[in-house]
Parts: structure tokens; sequence; C-alpha cells
């Protein structure tokens, strides 16, 4: 196999360090949901939807100041190399808690109190940093669905890979590498929502790696608004006059 | 998921007099902010365990024992022996707790403590190998809490690896192609002691420890683990709260500090030198 | 209003700093005054503000919506109005002061699956919105086609003083009852509905584009400079 870094310093799929994998993110993509997007970033290929705010059932699970939110990952028996059990793993029930904790800081629950927003995320083929690719998706898809939000949520995570601290992890690296540090942010407001860390890292390189998984997320956050850009001003100056 | 968690519903006089104490850098129970609750610790309680130990932080208790067994390799990784941790809140550890499959806390719970003894590599899996492709040692270890006040990953990190360094399991062999277990046993080939150390944000103050009434009212949770070299090995927030990029840099200096410390404790118990 | 900034934002983009007035989804922390929708933000001598481009129907009191029966008790119906909460319209405001649950039945009234004309009479954090149909061209709407639009898209549709709907009514010789709620009746003769929802449609997709009302009445085939 090759070497994960090599003498050039690109690594096996030919990025430098601080590259991130090709992505697309589209917006507005399932009729029925409320909000929705689409995101590709590298082999990831994930749906996000969001129905809500909407009526909670059960009807006792409901809060009288705020809304519920409710978070699935879940990943399609076909998404990965040997088929996945399509009974949620532990793995899988992780994911969507730390999900579900990284997104409601930015979402204004206390404005839909006695509802229920629900936040889907279906990884439809599987990379290395899945999570972080749908919490993209579903910040996008949760502004779609036109939910008060204080920001985006932009997630990126970082690690170390042969040796090196590098930017965005595919599958590989993820298997193979030393570390991964996946990272979310609030963009706007400087605030971290998720933080996860497996590996090993000196302090020296635990800050360099958190460095370069803000730069991944700011970098994250202008695709995300390019795309929102895209699907709701994709035409002619903003005008609008006096109506009522 | 509990619409409400009455458990954690705290008194507003208590809530406020916290934060008033928290703006002095003082905390309910008198601590300071990075300040521990005593720890105790004791190992091999449980003899049919292969390893066992008490931990007991403040009020938080638990329990974890490691049963090491024999099984089948991942396809690939055929070359090392496998490592479960599982924990579960059992029904008498607090007024609230409810029997049934654990819940998503109880996951993280377990994957987190998981992540730290995976991640520093603090079993060396390789020599937990009877013959490659085929036979391995599988290490289970199970916790158990006991009664719950607070910081449940550093009870559990702890008794978990407290358990693993006082840990002793049989041999095994394969003799013309049958299983035999040996009489003589061994300790588990271990490299290292990843230490966790939680903290929580409350209001603009982070504090190491959290206890059952400072974790009700905190903003958001951060676990960090380090190895004896003071790596950084494993990470995670956890609640709906947010840390300032500033706070996360230091929390990764007060991780390392405060395991150091916990972890001369830790050795003092299990007599463990790395 | 010349002195009116706009441009378009996403949540958590900077609309204004300073001193302002805040009047709608804008989120204050503070000097900054942060868009907390995709939108189009304005800052004028009023205030701050961003008109949104998606999101839910939330009620207010004295919106005029369009439902559908989906239920009903003893006492009152209940009315879905195309948003997170249900409504309910009490029989008693149906029936009168002498309203009996013994004597009378609801369904000699609106049954399921009935569209009504309704207000909303009363809304707030606790409780389900409460609908009235006293009032002229409210009750139930006997016939007609129903087309959903995005709720914050119909001050669009509706024009300014109603230029808009009155370009669609006039050119079609159809009637339009359009709820705040996103949900509009069409009601006239068959091609002259099809025109309508066509036009109802291209309001919604470009709803914010400079020429709209040009785009309608050409769609519409109407004389360019013509007055509604």
């Amino acid at each position: 196999m090759t070497a994960l870094i090599n003498e050039q310093g690109l690594r096996h799929d030919g990025r430098r360090i601080e590259d991130l994998r090709p992505i697309k993110i589209e917006v507005g993509i399932l009729k029925n949901a409320n909000g929705s997007a689409y995101i590709e970033f590298g082999k990831n290929k994930i749906i996000a939807a969001v129905y809500g705010p909407k009526e909670v059932h059960p009807k006792h699970m409901a809060l009288p100041d705020r809304a519920v939110l409710r978070c699935r990952y879940h990943m399609s028996p076909f998404s990965t190399d040997t088929r996945k059990n399509p009974a949620p793993s532990r793995r899988e029930i992780e994911i969507s808690k730390v999900v579900r904790e990284a997104l409601e800081p930015a979402i204004m629950i206390n404005d839909y109190p006695r509802t229920a927003i629900d936040v889907f995320l279906e990884v439809l083929q599987s990379d290395g940093g899945s999570r972080c690719a749908g919490i993209n998706a579903a910040s996008v898809a949760l502004a779609d669905a036109g939910i008060n939000m204080r920001d985006l949520v932009s997630a990126c995570a970082a690690g170390k890979v042969g040796g090196q601290v590098v930017l965005d992890l595919d599958d590989t690296e993820d298997k193979e590498g030393q570390a991964d540090v996946p990272v979310a942010i609030m963009p706007n407001f400087d605030q971290v929502t998720l933080f996860q860390l497996d590996g090993i890292l000196t302090q020296e390189e635990f800050k360099k790696a958190f460095g370069f998984a803000l730069g991944g997320c700011r970098k994250l956050y202008q695709l995300q608004k390019e795309a929102l850009m895209k699907k709701y001003f994709g035409h002619g100056e903003p005008i609008v006059e006096e109506n009522e | 998921m509990a619409a409400v968690k009455k458990s954690l519903v705290v008194e507003a006089l208590r809530r406020s007099q916290m934060t008033e104490l928290l703006a002095k850098g003082k905390r309910l129970d008198g601590r300071g902010p990075l300040d521990y609750r005593p720890i105790r610790i004791e190992t091999g309680v449980i003899s049919k365990a292969s390893g066992s130990a008490r931990v007991i932080i403040g009020n938080t208790e638990v329990i974890a024992g490691v049963k090491v067994e024999t099984g089948t390799p991942f396809p690939d990784t055929p070359d090392q022996g496998l490592l479960v941790v599982n924990a579960e809140v059992l029904p008498l550890a607090s007024p609230y707790a409810e029997p049934g499959p654990p819940d998503e806390d109880a996951i993280e719970l377990a994957r987190v403590v998981d992540r730290g003894i995976r991640e520093s590599q603090m079993i060396d899996v390789s020599k937990l190998v009877i013959k490659e492709g085929e036979k391995v040692y599988a290490v289970f270890v199970d916790v158990s809490v006991l009664n719950v006040d607070g910081n449940l990953f550093d009870t559990t990190s702890y008794a978990v690896v407290s358990a693993l360094l006082t840990a002793k399991y049989k041999r095994h062999e394969i003799v013309d192609g049958k299983l035999k277990q040996l009489e003589d046993t061994e300790p588990l080939p271990l490299k290292t002691i990843p230490t966790s150390v939680t903290m929580a944000k409350i209001g603009d103050t982070v504090v190491v420890d959290p206890t059952d009434e400072e974790e009700a009212v905190m903003d958001a949770r951060l676990t960090i683990t380090t190895d004896s070299n003071g790596n950084i090995c494993a990470g995670q927030k956890g609640n709906a709260g947010t840390f300032s990029f500033e706070q996360m840099q230091s929390a990764a200096d007060i991780s390392r500090m405060k395991g150091e410390e916990n972890r001369k404790v830790i050795r003092e118990v299990t007599g463990f030198a790395n | 209003m010349p002195d009116v900034k706009r441009r378009y934002v996403i949540p958590g983009e900077v609309v204004a700093e300073g001193n302002h007035r805040p009047i709608a989804n804008v989120l204050r922390v503070g000097e900054k005054f942060y868009s907390t929708r995709v939108g189009m933000a304005e800052v004028g001598h009023e205030g701050v503000r961003v008109i949104p481009l998606s999101g839910p129907y939330i009620p207010r009191v004295d919106d005029l919506v369009v439902g559908k029966v989906v239920d009903y008790s003893a006492f009152a119906w209940e009315v879905d109005i195309n948003s997170c909460f249900f409504a309910f319209l009490p029989a008693q405001s149906v029936f009168g002061r002498d309203f009996s649950p013994a004597e009378d039945t609801l369904t000699s009234k609106f049954a399921i699956g009935d569209i009504l004309a309704a207000r909303v009479i009363a809304f707030d954090r606790t409780r389900d919105p409460l609908l009235g149909i006293a009032g002229p061209g409210l009750g139930r709407i006997p016939r007609g086609e129903t087309v959903k639009i995005t709720p914050t898209k119909v001050p669009r549709l509706i024009g300014k003083r109603g230029s808009m709907i009155r370009t669609i009514e006039m050119a079609t010789n159809c009637r339009l009852t359009i709820g705040q709620n996103g949900v509009v009746v069409v009601n006239g003769a068959p091609e002259g509905v099809v025109m309508s929802i066509k036009a109802i449609k291209l309001v919604e997709e470009e709803a914010h584009s400079a020429d709209l009302t040009q785009k309608v009445q050409t769609l519409l085939m109407v004389p360019a400079g013509a007055q509604a």
C-alpha cells in the first residue's frame, strides 16, 4: 500500500496536509421535509432532513417552554464495505447524541414551545468524518426549514496521520492514522459545540490539530453559505415592496 | 430520553448560591474550581473476576470487573486481542435510574471510557493472541454504577483502569487443535495509565470533577484523557452548551495537570510503575 | 424608502451594529444584531429586521387563516392550519350561546375535511390557537381549489395594498382567499383556476425578484401598464 504521507508531503489521495476533500452541498432536496440538504464530503454521501416544528408524539414528551430536539444519525446497510446491520448500533446512538448537542446551542428552541424538531441524518455512503459532514448538512437543513437559529454550525475534523497533523481525515487515514479530532463551531460566535478526540497527540500537536480543525470549520462555513445563497438568492438583487 | 429529568432539578436558591460562590472562585462544598473530591480506590474486590476495582469519588461510587475470556479476532485485526467496555447505571444507583437496556447516556459513558483505554494503547492487544486469525484473548470490562453523584466519566474510567492494572488471567494454549487452559496466571500486557479529567462549564467558570448538582446546572461538559506521558488520547464534549476556543486550550492544560495528580493515586494503589 | 438598506443574509450573519430597534428575526447580543433566518435584512429608521424566505407558520392574533377540519369533540372542531399547532374552533362560537352538546351535533355544521376561512382569536405560548368565524367571508368555503405556498411569502402574493391579488383575480376571473398560513383557495372557472395557480406558483418561486409584477402580468397576458 502507498504511504500515508510521501516524501513530497502529499497524502495517499494526493492532498496536502491542510487540504479538504472535495465537498458539495445542496439545499432543499427533499419535497416532504420542511428543510433538507445533501452533502458529499469525500466519499461521504449524506442526506439531512428536518421535520418540524411539529406536534410532539407521544404528547407527554412535549416541553412547555421549548421545543424538543431529536436527532437520528443512521447508516444505510449498503453504506459500508461489509453490510451494516440496520439496527442502530452503540456508535450510532452516541453520534446521534453528540450531533444533537452540537446543533442545539445554535437553535432557538425557546421560540417553539410544546413542539418537536426532528433532525434525520441518513448516511448513504460512508467515509471518514461522516459525523462532521452530517452536522454541516443538518445545520443548513435547519436554516432551510426556516427555524430560528443563532448561527449555523460548521464542522470539520483534524487529526494525525503518518506522524503529522493533518486536516480532514478520510476512511483510510482514520483507520491507519494516529488521531482524529472532530470539531464543530458556531462560526460567528467562536464557540465550540462538538469536540471529540481519539488517538494520541502531544499537547503541541493537540493545539495544532485544534487550530487546523477551526480553519476547516471556517472553510465549511463558506461552503454552507454559498449553498444557501444558491438556493435562495440564485437570481437578481434583493427587492421588496411594502405590502399588506 | 425522558422529556424532563426530575433528578436534574436544582433548587433555585442552591443555583444562585452556586453561581455567586463560583464568581469568587469557590464551590458549594468548599472546593476550588480545580479541586477533586477525595478519590478512594480499592482493588481486588471481586475474587471471581480476573481483576476488579471499586472507586469512590465524593459520593459517586462504581465497581468495575474484568473478565478475560477467549474469542475469535475481528477479520480485519487477526493479530489483536479484543477489548469490550460496557457500563450500566444500576437501578439502585439513584432514585431516578430505571431498569432496562443502557440509554444513550450510559452508552456514551462506556464509549468515552473505552476510547481512553483503547486509544492510549494501554493494553498491548498484539500480545493477547493465542493463534493468529483464530483464537485471541477477549478482555471484557463491565462497570456497574452503584451511586450517582456526578462525574461518572472519571469515576468509571479510574475503576476500569485500576481493574485492568491489577488483573491476572489464565494463559491458554492450543494443543492438538484444542484450546487448553493452563494453570499459571499472568498480568495483562499494559503500557500506560490513561487518566481522564472531566470538566464542567458553569456560567463562565470551568470546574473539574462536577457533583450531580453542578452537572444539573452546567452548560457543557468536557472530558480529556491523557496517558502517562501527558499526551492527549481521548476527548469528548457533552451537553447542549459550548466552550470558547480559549477554554478549550486551557482545558487541555488542566487535563494534563490534574491527570498527572490522579494518576499518582492510581499508581499508589495498583503498584503499576509506568 | 431610499434610506432602507437591504441585503441577503443567513442565520448568524451580523445585520447591523450599534443603536437600533430590533423588529423581527434578529438576535441582539451586546451591540450586534444577528440574523436568525435566511432572508433579506433591512436596516432603516424604524429598526432592524429580516424578512425570512422560509419557515413555518406561527399563528398571530387577528390573522386570517384557511384550515381543514380534521377532528371534532363534543365541544369543538380541531382544524389543521398548516402550522406546528392545531387550532380549535369552539362549537359555542358557531351554534351560539345556547349551544348544548347533548342536542347539537357538530357535524351538522362542519364535517371532517371541510375547508374553513377563519380568524385567529387567541394564541400564546401556552395554548393552542383559538379560531372564530364571525365576520364577512369567514366560515366554510364550499368550492374552489387549495394551493399551499411558503407562509413567509404571503405578503408578496397579496401585494402592495392587495395589488397582486387584484391583478390575478381580474386576469383570471377567479376569486382568491389567501390565508396568512400559506393556504390559498382559488375559486372560478376551470381555465381561470389553472392560470391563477400558475401565477401563484410564480409568485412563490420569484417572490423577491425585482420585476415580479411584470413577470406575473406577462404570464397572465395582461397588457403592460394596465392598472390593477
